[in-house]
């Protein structure tokens, strides 16, 4: 994965969604209220996960993961939700069944917890979990680099 | 007669599935062309002129001139359990036709019984050291070269050079690592029986000597080999990840690393909630706020202090929001704080933070000259 270009397209994304949430929700003259800021928040957070897992397309695991999080977040999508989480706890029981026999007992119990962490991570072996999660790291300081040079910016103004 | 057995030989090594034996008795052969390769370089190998390719001198030089060595006739004579004798055994053709012609009736069970002794025998007899990969690569390339045999021994060493290759070719389709590569080029039994005794024996090189590695007959072969080539999968993805998270340089261990990394992609991911909030709170509310104060504010933090600022601003901002959105984050990604690392940094100027914001809910608006200061020591206090 050539980083320059995913942080290019990382960056493109991510500025024109920023510029649609701002446009979108003007900022009133009054301060705005917590919740308010929550939400842009939220909003701004879910615009870069989406925009880095768009610009990985779904080359990876956990973009594909957390492209089809990002569509079924809505609740009247919940069915849905539960749906793919039922899936993925077979699948995982599964896997996680046949690759214990192999495994330790101290491995495991990390194991569980890098797949919580990275996204798409509940059905996979140990093997293809390390190759996700070395991409997911990189895409993360990617991400987190431009968030901050954006911030830095926005500071300035 | 001996033809027979070796286009016998030959076809079980173009089988893959060779029976147990089988494979023993080849990976004997291997050892006995090192060794030979070893111990009769002063002495010539020729040819074999005649048909039936004559056992020659095995080990040392006191057996006369060294040729090709038949493994049927090893494994026979072996089967006789007069290895020690066999050592000095003047051996000449014609004698050994007759012995190999008797002997031939039950190949497969001398190669079975002596294949347990011949381990244990080689070790005494011959004086094996370990042998490296590299070694049996160059072994392997010596025995082409110099050893130029007849006609039926050269069809056997062919035909296990090419399942040698085969077998090299299957396996390195899954792995394709140098390592592996190396020990598959060997016979298939070598590596197989090596896999196990690689971690166990020590490696001894001499530039001189063509050491063999100790090996046991193992049973189960196909399991360990797949475990192993897995294990070593695993470590070579370990390896990638250390270099990709900064600090775990000094831990080994697999399960030290996998904290290290869970550490790591979770301070990370909550970095980027921390800076997603600190654009919302800009964003939001660049209008509202005295934006003099806020870069000198930022600039009086230390320089890793990302996270402060994160925390900071909002604490500065609004009381309820700060409160709740780092609950929130706070929530979404609680851990015992680690002693190394971002997370115990950003877990702690979170929660001072919070602390922070309930002490100030109360101070007035135009108190904020003075606190930045304070805020700035309390930072100082977390990081240290």
């Amino acid at each position: 994965m050539n980083p320059s270009s995913l942080k290019s397209r990382f960056t493109t994304r991510f500025l024109r969604a920023l510029t649609k949430i701002n446009a979108h929700k003007p900022i009133s003259s009054s301060s705005p209220g917590p919740g308010e800021i929550f939400q842009r928040y939220r909003r701004i957070k879910v615009a870069a996960d989406k925009s880095m897992a768009y610009s990985v397309r779904s080359r990876r695991t956990w973009s594909r993961a957390t492209l089809w999080r990002l569509r079924t977040r809505s609740p009247r999508s919940r069915l849905a939700t539960h749906a793919r989480r039922s899936w993925v706890k077979t699948r995982s029981t599964r896997a996680a069944s046949h690759g214990k026999e192999k495994k330790e007992d101290g491995g495991t119990v990390e194991a569980e917890e890098l797949r919580e962490l990275v996204p798409g991570g509940e059905a996979m072996d140990l093997c293809n979990l390390l190759d996700e999660t070395a991409h997911y790291i990189k895409c993360l300081t990617t991400q987190l680099d431009i968030l901050d040079r954006q911030e830095c910016t926005s500071r300035e103004l | 007669m001996l033809h027979r057995l070796e286009s016998l030989k030959s076809c079980t090594y173009d089988r893959m599935d060779m029976t147990v034996p089988e494979r023993q008795a080849a990976r004997l052969k291997w050892q006995q062309q090192n060794h030979v390769v070893q111990n009769n370089n002063p002495v010539e190998l020729c040819a074999s002129s005649g048909s039936v390719p004559r056992f020659q001198g095995l080990v040392g030089s006191n057996l006369g001139s060294g040729q090709m060595v038949e493994l049927k006739r090893l494994e026979v004579f072996l089967g006789t359990d007069n290895f020690q004798e066999f050592l000095n055994f003047p051996v000449t053709g014609p004698e050994f036709g007759d012995s190999e012609k008797l002997d031939l009736l039950p190949p497969e069970a001398a190669a079975d019984y002596c294949i347990s002794r011949t381990s244990s025998c080689q070790m005494t007899a011959l004086d094996t050291a370990v042998m490296k990969e590299e070694r049996e690569d160059m072994v392997l390339e010596k025995m082409e070269s110099t050893i130029v045999s007849g006609r039926g021994s050269f069809n056997k060493r062919k035909a296990e050079t090419v399942a040698d290759h085969k077998s090299k070719d299957k396996r390195i389709k899954g792995e394709g690592e140098g390592e592996s590569e190396v020990k598959t080029k060997c016979s298939t039994e070598i590596s197989r029986n090596s896999s196990k005794e690689n971690s166990k024996a020590s490696e001894v090189q001499k530039p001189d000597y063509i050491h063999v590695r100790a090996r046991r007959g193992q049973a189960t072969d196909s399991h360990s080999l797949a475990e192993r080539a897995r294990r070593e999968k695993l470590s070579k993805k370990m390896k990638c990840l250390q270099d990709l998270v900064p600090g775990c340089n000094k831990i080994t261990g697999k399960a030290g690393m996998l904290d290290e990394i869970i550490n790591y992609v979770q301070s990370l991911q909550r970095q980027v909630e921390f800076l997603s909030m600190k654009i919302a709170a800009l964003n939001s509310s660049v209008e509202n706020l005295p934006t003099k104060e806020f870069p000198a504010i930022v600039a009086n933090f230390p320089a890793a202090a990302k996270l402060p600022e994160m925390a900071g601003l909002p604490c500065f901002q609004l009381n309820p929001l700060q409160k709740e959105s780092v609950n929130c984050m706070l929530n979404e990604s609680m851990h015992p704080p680690q002693t190394e690392g971002i997370a115990s940094a950003s877990v702690s100027i979170s929660e001072q933070s919070l602390s922070s914001s309930s002490m100030t809910q109360l101070q007035p608006f135009s108190t904020w000259n003075m606190d930045p200061q304070g805020l700035y020591n309390m930072y100082n206090m977390g990081f240290h």
